[in-house]
């Protein structure tokens, strides 16, 4: 039927049979005439040139200026890198499956009916639709240990102080940082796992219903199977995400107490702007790829997976 | 409405060419007229006001344009730095702390413009703490050279709440006059005040502080000269960090700030406090009394008299020997970077800014938050040691008129460095949350400042 199928009519555009040999001489490979290709390159060059403008010049000029090996070296004898390499991990480990496994619970309560529901759900998502900034700064008001709202509460409803949230320990400052990054983004994980349990087919259910699978067996042997491609990619794109993650630790904890909470985001700006070197905060950066380009590789390995998996 | 079609495109893209291509010469000569200018913004909005109007007054007397960028204190630092990295530079650059990090790291990669005939022309109208505080090394030439045109300075002054003082039974007269005295003057004040249902109020306002760029070595600074060790870094760029003085200095230093915070006369969120969060503790009288550059914490409450008048601006104490100590003299400027496309002008509007009368004005505009970088303009002004304004009077006088010193960086960019990586706020820390002992810390401090200023060896100049 190939020889029937017309190309749809557009304003410059003839429509033509598109098997029909083309009168028109080519000008270049892929089938396109020559008036075809101008008007493809007069679409094209623009986001080309966008493209190359504001993401290949500056990947590449980072790369440049991050490219001395002495760079790495300086670096590596740096005390707050090797602290600061552990807390990424912690950052992104710790709060990455926290998000993610209390997504994955929470996008269950949320399949459950009722008007209760649909507005437990519309609170639930407002630190999500929040801009980050605002309110990053606010947890970091809130947490004051002289006039922070939770230590207000402690004294005036317990009679007690409360701890230096921020003050004094790694721990305690290190911990505020993953609870916010969790605050903030497992409303978004947890709206995209619900979609995807909502595509799971209700049949699927009856029948586990029929067989007398109810509660756990069914979320082990129906609803985990189906959502686990899902689970995994979010997480994945959740690990980049974070991995790359500035706004929270920057404004909840500003990397203190006495930089002991710094990642490698925040590092990189600080070593970039508050040391006045450019190129030691993007060695800092790209210190990263080394798990960053494995992670999008099995990332992009995934995306490619045409198992019948949600 | 006319058709779009492919040779018509191709017409307006030759069109456009040939306009551009024709119009080229005369947007150069423009252009040759032209200095592309980034200021940092002022604290109030006169002062602005006051830089636009000495621009316009330059524009009209010497037919050049100054096409301006007026920017907010944190972004300017971090546009100069891209802009120095990339190359892609404006004529005129200009930053508060330019002279701590961004100056002498350029100067010693031989990345800035020559300003010796600049500042020549005031030569003999600048403090020679700000003169010297124009000269940086630079390490291609192997020479020290002027690349830093001051504009105005700021010191660190005493501000003290003096109804807490009363509140909590002193007087401000009868505060000591040597350092430690001085400081210990005020601890007791602490619990009177929390007696009388001031919970969260804290006698110190000493900032220990890791968070840059400023306030942490600010503090720090003046313990260390206060105990001796005003030697740390000497003009000639050479660090002395074994001289047992030197070291005995830091020692006392992190010992005083440390016991302080330890003994809980220091807010705890000091450690990782910002530049502001100190005002802001100090405007909800959280402080009885903070060491803090400029009198932005006493401007910041102009409009609110009683309490503008209830601030006590106060110069450094004598040292714990009873000699005066010389206040640290921050100098704001301009430079022009290599690669700056209209040097001429740029040089020629930076000599109409400092001239005396123009550059007086402008920083009247300010309220007086940054001081002339000429004492003659401090004696001969009235507005600079006008008795009826508390703050100003005091403040100038500590700059201009008292005994103050350079910052180091200015004698080696290691130390603009070491500043930056704040090894003095991580030594406090290390004594406050690593519990080290004040010596241990101090070698280590003095180890890393080594090591990082021996990456900046500066020949004998």
């Amino acid at each position: 039927m190939a020889d029937a199928q017309l190309v749809r009519g557009h304003p410059g555009f003839p429509a033509r049979p598109l098997s029909a040999p083309s009168k028109h001489k080519r000008a270049r490979g892929g089938g396109l005439q020559r008036s075809e290709f101008v008007w493809a390159a007069a679409f094209i060059i623009p986001y080309a040139a966008v493209f190359l403008a504001f993401v290949v010049y500056p990947v590449v000029y980072g790369l440049w200026l991050g490219h001395d090996p002495a760079l790495y070296a300086e670096l590596l004898s740096e005390p707050i890198y090797q602290r600061t390499v552990v807390n990424t991990v912690l950052y992104v480990v710790i709060g990455v499956n926290l998000k993610m496994f209390g997504a994955l619970l929470l996008s269950g309560l949320f399949m459950r009916r009722g008007w209760w529901v649909k507005g437990l759900l519309l609170v639930f998502v407002l630190p999500w639709a929040m801009p980050a900034l605002p309110a990053f700064i606010s947890i970091h008001w809130m947490l004051n240990s002289q006039w922070g709202l939770l230590n207000n509460v402690l004294w005036n409803v317990f009679g007690v102080d409360g701890p230096g949230w921020l003050d004094t320990s790694r721990w305690l400052a290190l911990g505020a940082v993953i609870v916010s990054h969790i605050w903030k983004w497992m409303p978004f994980w947890t709206v995209i796992l619900l979609a995807g349990r909502m595509a799971i087919p209700q049949e699927l259910y009856e029948a586990a219903d029929v067989d007398g699978a109810t509660g756990l067996k069914r979320f082990a042997h129906i609803t985990l199977p189906l959502l686990a491609n899902l689970y995994l990619i979010c997480t994945l794109l959740s690990t980049v995400f974070t991995l790359g993650d500035f706004n929270a630790v920057y404004f909840v904890s500003g990397g203190g107490p006495a930089l002991s909470t710094h990642v490698l985001a925040t590092l990189g700006i600080r070593n970039a702007f508050e040391i006045a070197r450019p190129d030691l905060g993007m060695a800092a950066v790209m210190s990263a790829l080394p798990l960053m380009i494995p992670l999008v590789i099995v990332l992009m390995r995934k995306l490619r997976t045409t198992e019948v998996q949600l | 409405m006319s058709k779009l079609s492919r040779r018509s495109v191709l017409r307006g893209s030759i069109g456009l060419a040939a306009i551009g291509t024709l119009s080229r010469p005369f947007i150069a000569n423009a252009a040759n007229k032209t200095a592309s200018v980034w200021w940092t913004q002022g604290f109030v909005p006169e002062e602005d006001a006051s830089f636009r109007a000495m621009v316009a007054e330059y524009e009209k007397t010497s037919g050049n344009k100054i096409d301006v960028s007026i920017i907010p204190f944190a972004p300017i630092r971090q546009k100069i730095i891209s802009a120095l990295t990339s190359g892609d530079v404006p004529d005129v650059m200009s930053n508060y702390n330019a002279g701590l990090t961004i100056v002498p790291q350029n100067a010693w990669n031989d990345k800035l413009v020559d300003l010796t005939d600049v500042v020549d022309t005031q030569k003999s109208q600048y403090h020679p703490t700000a003169l010297l505080a124009s000269r940086y090394y630079n390490n291609v030439t192997k020479t020290r050279s002027l690349y830093y045109v001051p504009t105005a300075t700021i010191v660190a002054p005493l501000h003290v709440w003096r109804s807490l003082v009363e509140k909590a039974g002193y007087k401000m007269s009868d505060a000591p006059k040597t350092w430690d005295a001085f400081w210990d003057f005020f601890k007791p004040m602490q619990k009177r005040l929390r007696d009388k249902g001031m919970r969260g109020v804290y006698a110190l306002g000493l900032q220990p502080t890791t968070a840059g760029p400023t306030d942490g070595n600010a503090l720090f600074h003046p313990f260390l000269i206060a105990y001796g060790g005003s030697r740390i870094v000497t003009g000639d760029g050479a660090p002395h960090l074994d001289d047992p003085q030197v070291k005995e200095a830091v020692i006392k230093a992190l010992t005083y700030i440390t016991a302080a915070f330890k003994e809980g006369y220091v807010p705890p969120g000091a450690l990782s406090w910002n530049d502001a969060d100190d005002n802001n503790a100090f405007h909800a009288k959280q402080l009885v009394v903070d060491l803090d550059y400029t009198i932005s914490t006493e401007l910041a409450l102009y409009h609110k008299k009683e309490e503008y008048d209830d601030i006590l601006t106060l110069g450094l104490p004598l040292d714990n020997a009873g000699q005066p100590i010389a206040s640290q003299l921050g100098v704001a400027g301009a430079f022009i970077p290599k690669g700056a496309k209209n040097v001429e002008v740029a040089k020629d509007f930076l000599k109409y800014v400092i001239q005396p009368a123009v550059v007086n004005q402008y920083l009247k505009g300010g309220l007086g938050r940054a001081l002339p970088a000429m004492p003659d303009l401090v004696k001969n002004d009235p507005f600079w040691l006008d008795p009826h304004d508390p703050h100003r009077a005091a403040y100038a006088r500590q700059g201009m008129l008292e005994p103050t010193a350079p910052l180091y960086p200015i004698f080696n960019p290691g130390y603009a460095e070491a500043d930056s990586q704040q090894v003095w706020g991580i030594a406090a820390a290390d004594v406050i949350r690593e519990g080290m002992t004040p010596q241990a810390a101090a070698e280590k401090a003095l180890k890393r400042m080594s090591d990082i200023l021996a990456k900046y060896p500066i020949a004998a100049s």
